[in-house]
């Protein structure tokens, strides 16, 4: 059950790519890092949808995302470090998490067989 | 004129990620141009509206609008699980992705 899950998570982590991509690109080879950014990021969304409710998938996606771009901004490109910021942090990845716990039990099996492909 | 902008931005963001649901149903051309066609106009209408809205709002009502929308037209249009907890969590998602991009 976790690989379409796994897959969420790697789709968030080149979302946070191209994210800082479009702020900080410079030059051809940057841009080029954040176009193939993007396209992975999107493709793996797409093909998690397969087997995971769409909009689950995409509350995650866009969750991981924003939580991995403040975080980044925070830590490498000098955006004041916030408590409040954490703590949003942190609520995030609890519904994240529940999110998941709730999703893979009771879904994901019967969606999985409605798709006869 | 710009809040209206930006509504239309996270309406086709909604269709977008519609169209994510469509492609796994039925892989057709169709399916595809309501996916790229969605998240395009999204990101262009996004765009419009942050030249009057400041960033973080205009990203933080976007991603609102974006992912409440596709959440219930997932649950009463394509069958997508009503579990109560469920909706907590992603509340607790969206209520966090907000509030972030509103202070960052």
């Amino acid at each position: 059950m976790n690989k379409n899950w796994l897959l969420v998570f790697i789709a968030a982590l080149f979302e946070v790519m191209w994210v800082i991509g479009l702020k900080h690109a410079q030059g051809v080879l940057g841009w080029a890092i954040t176009l193939i950014a993007i396209i992975v990021s999107f493709g793996l969304l797409i093909y998690s949808g397969k087997k995971l409710p769409t909009s689950t998938v995409y509350a995650v996606f866009v969750g991981l995302g924003t939580a991995g771009t403040v975080t980044s901004e925070m830590v490498w490109w000098g955006e004041p470090f916030e408590w409040l910021k954490v703590g949003l942090i942190a609520v995030l990845l609890t519904g994240i998490i529940g999110l998941k716990l709730v999703t893979h039990e009771t879904e994901e099996t019967e969606r999985g067989e409605g798709e006869a492909k | 004129m710009n809040w209206v902008i930006l509504i239309v931005a996270g309406v086709f963001e909604m269709v977008g990620v519609i169209g994510i649901t469509k492609v796994n149903q039925s892989p057709s051309v169709k399916s595809y141009l309501i996916m790229f066609g969605g998240f395009v106009l999204s990101f262009s209408f996004l765009s419009l509206a942050m030249k009057g809205i400041s960033m973080g709002t205009a990203y933080a009502v976007w991603s609102g609008i974006g992912t409440v929308g596709s959440t219930l037209v997932g649950m009463y249009r394509y069958g997508e699980p009503k579990d109560a907890r469920r909706l907590f969590f992603i509340a607790m998602i969206i209520g966090s992705v907000v509030g972030l991009k509103l202070i960052s």
